[in-house]
């Protein structure tokens, strides 16, 4: 160890309550940083999941301005050569293709315009969580093309229940014509979502392509993805290569840009705070070593006197404040990670809050990253050192003589 | 260590004034003095007469208001803030009066301590401080801190840590003021050994009579002027 770290870390012992006092502050602050960052990133996940993997997935796939004019004609072009380049794309967890339709659907009781999707079952499993929140019946368990899945508040305006008939209307693609059907219920399932449970209505996609005069034409292709950081990426080339041919290729961020403020708005909150963790670090640290140089005045003469340059002084009072930061990082990551890993056993419970428009259905768990065990000890070390820049720059200009008052 | 009668220190015309609230007070009022090599050399006066200013002006601790010192030659008064911090690592050792040891260093680390600011290898500093710490009968305390120590072995280490980088002179401030007199005449005997030994400089300001007994030449320092200085055989 070098002399003036030697004597730096010999220093910043010598008042060990106030070293540990003003170090426990900052490692709090340091803790706090990093418990709430991987929190807001649990938070961020979960909504973002609770938005995408209930049904819309990760991305979509659309016919040029389909989600701008929710016109039934505006197919995905080459979707059968798409949905089978997709079959070899790695980034590509599971896809599903579906129609998409404004159309009424008529019990005996009542009638309630709904979206009407078609679905391919088997795929839409792999995507979307709807076969999970079944309440009553199956989700498309036999192969009757007339079943219909549909929302528990949805059956309750229909007042209708498993088994009972609805009549769906849609207006046919190209011609505009009403079309109608006769659906059985099959299933219904409950989403903590208003506009899933009573807006939506389910049945299979040769059905709902029939109906519409679609013939092979889907509206929406679904993605999930194996690395989800792809789907937030605007940039990846993916969405380059599907987004061509007159089709539109999107991520959750473009789909949902109010969840795409919520992530922003984590970020920003981590870095409101990290200003703020940064400001009481930089006044404890300015505080703790003035004090430190008050006290050692004479000393510090001494040392000025017997030959050391005022930058050796200066490397000293930083090495000080570098010290105190080390002695706080390592308090802080201990107590940051202990916070992190018991939350992310044990989870928070903010089911059923809803925030911009998306439900909190599952406990938080807090996010673990490396950022918050290198990027946030790293910035309060840099920090702490530019901000021992001061008392260190007071020290190396006090005068010799000023410093030692009574001296030679 | 020093060719002895040879001019080591001159000052000419040595001023200093401080202002107090706007008041310019003199210190120094145009002191020309020569100092040679090995000599023994009591500086004493009354509180407030000078003396401490004097040393400050001549070990580069502080800077005239006019007039010059020359150490070798070369004027002091003209260095940089950095080159001043060079020549007093080089060429001066000092003792204060108390509490001049890093507490937070044992004592072989004060004494190495300057060493390591030269940038001596590590086995020359380390042959130093053995030798260093057998001169002033402190081998066995190389590894206290300064705390551990009684007043009359800090100041002895404090000498051990002045001579050890072989400066030209060493300036002492009422070294012997904060010890008992047994200490102190002990630690004065010793000072005086080296000085006769190494033929080390030794300039010293005080208002101990041991020392000015000892000392081969007195300066006595009245009103920022020199009133007398006298030599003895």
């Amino acid at each position: 160890m070098s002399l003036y770290a030697r004597l730096a870390w010999r220093n910043t012992f010598r008042n060990k309550r106030r070293t540990y006092i003003t170090g426990i502050a900052i490692a709090i602050g340091l803790a706090a940083l990093i418990y709430i960052d991987a929190l807001y990133l649990g938070m961020a996940n979960n909504m973002i999941a609770a938005a995408t993997a209930s049904f819309s997935g990760e991305g979509q796939i659309h016919g040029r301005d389909f989600l701008l004019t929710q016109d039934v004609n505006k197919v995905v072009s080459g979707a059968d050569r798409i949905m089978a380049d997709l079959e070899n794309e790695p980034a590509i967890k599971a896809f599903t293709p579906r129609t998409l339709s404004q159309g009424m659907v008529t019990s005996t009781n009542n009638v309630n315009p709904v979206l009407l999707v078609g679905v391919r079952p088997e795929s839409e499993r792999a995507l979307s969580q709807m076969d999970d929140v079944i309440a009553e019946g199956d989700y498309f368990a036999g192969s009757d093309p007339q079943n219909i899945v549909i929302g528990r508040k949805l059956a309750d305006l229909l007042e209708v229940g498993l088994g009972d008939r609805v009549v769906v209307t849609v207006s046919q693609a190209g011609s505009g014509q009403l079309s109608q059907d006769l659906f059985r219920v099959s299933g219904i399932y409950r989403f903590a979502s208003d506009d899933l449970d009573d807006g939506m209505a389910f049945v299979r996609i040769e059905k709902a392509q029939a109906l519409l005069g679609l013939g092979l034409g889907v509206n929406e292709i679904a993605l999930s993805f194996k690395d989800s950081r792809v789907s937030q990426d605007e940039t990846d080339p993916f969405w380059a290569k599907y987004g061509t041919g007159g089709n539109e290729a999107q991520g959750w961020p473009k789909l949902f840009p109010a969840l795409k403020s919520v992530y922003q708005m984590t970020t920003a909150a981590s870095l409101i705070l990290g200003v703020l963790l940064f400001a009481v670090v930089s006044l404890g640290i300015i505080n703790t070593l003035f004090m430190s140089i008050y006290e050692r005045m004479f000393e510090l003469g001494v040392l000025r006197a017997v030959g050391t340059r005022p930058g050796g002084i200066r490397k000293l009072v930083i090495l000080e404040a570098g010290s105190l930061a080390l002695l706080s990082i390592v308090l802080g990551v201990a107590l940051g990670l202990a916070l992190s890993l018991i939350y992310s056993h044990t989870g928070l419970d903010y089911q059923g809050v809803e925030f911009a428009g998306v439900t909190i259905k599952e406990l938080i768990y807090p996010v673990m990253t490396l950022k918050q065990y290198v990027f946030y000890p790293a910035g309060v070390l840099l920090f702490t050192l530019l901000v021992g820049c001061y008392p260190a720059a007071y020290a190396a200009r006090m005068s010799v003589t000023g410093a030692m008052k009574r001296t030679l | 260590m020093t060719t002895p009668h040879r001019h080591l220190i001159e000052t000419d015309g040595l001023t200093k004034t401080y202002a107090d609230n706007g008041v310019k007070v003199p210190a120094l009022k145009g002191i020309d003095l020569t100092f040679h090599a090995g000599e023994f050399t009591a500086i004493v006066g009354p509180s407030g007469s000078g003396k401490t200013t004097l040393l400050n002006l001549i070990s580069g601790l502080d800077k005239p208001t006019a007039g010059k010192v020359f150490l070798d030659g070369k004027s002091v008064s003209d260095m940089s803030g950095a080159e001043l911090s060079d020549f007093r690592r080089d060429h001066i050792g000092f003792i204060f009066q108390a509490y001049n040891l890093i507490p937070v260093l044992k004592v072989e680390e004060n004494i190495e301590y300057i060493m390591l600011l030269q940038g001596i290898a590590r086995e020359e500093r380390h042959r130093r401080v053995h030798d260093i710490l057998r001169d002033v009968d402190m081998e066995d305390y190389a590894h206290r801190y300064p705390s551990k120590l009684s007043g009359g072995q800090q100041q002895r280490v404090a000498i051990a840590r002045a001579m050890v980088s072989h400066p030209l002179m060493i300036l002492a401030d009422e070294p012997t003021a904060n010890l008992d007199s047994k200490t102190g005449a002990d630690l004065l005997d010793m000072m005086r050994h080296l000085n006769e030994e190494h033929t080390m400089t030794f300039i010293f300001s005080t208002h101990d009579r041991m020392i000015v007994d000892k000392a081969r030449r007195v300066i006595v320092v009245r009103d920022g002027l020199v009133a007398s200085d006298e030599t003895r055989n």
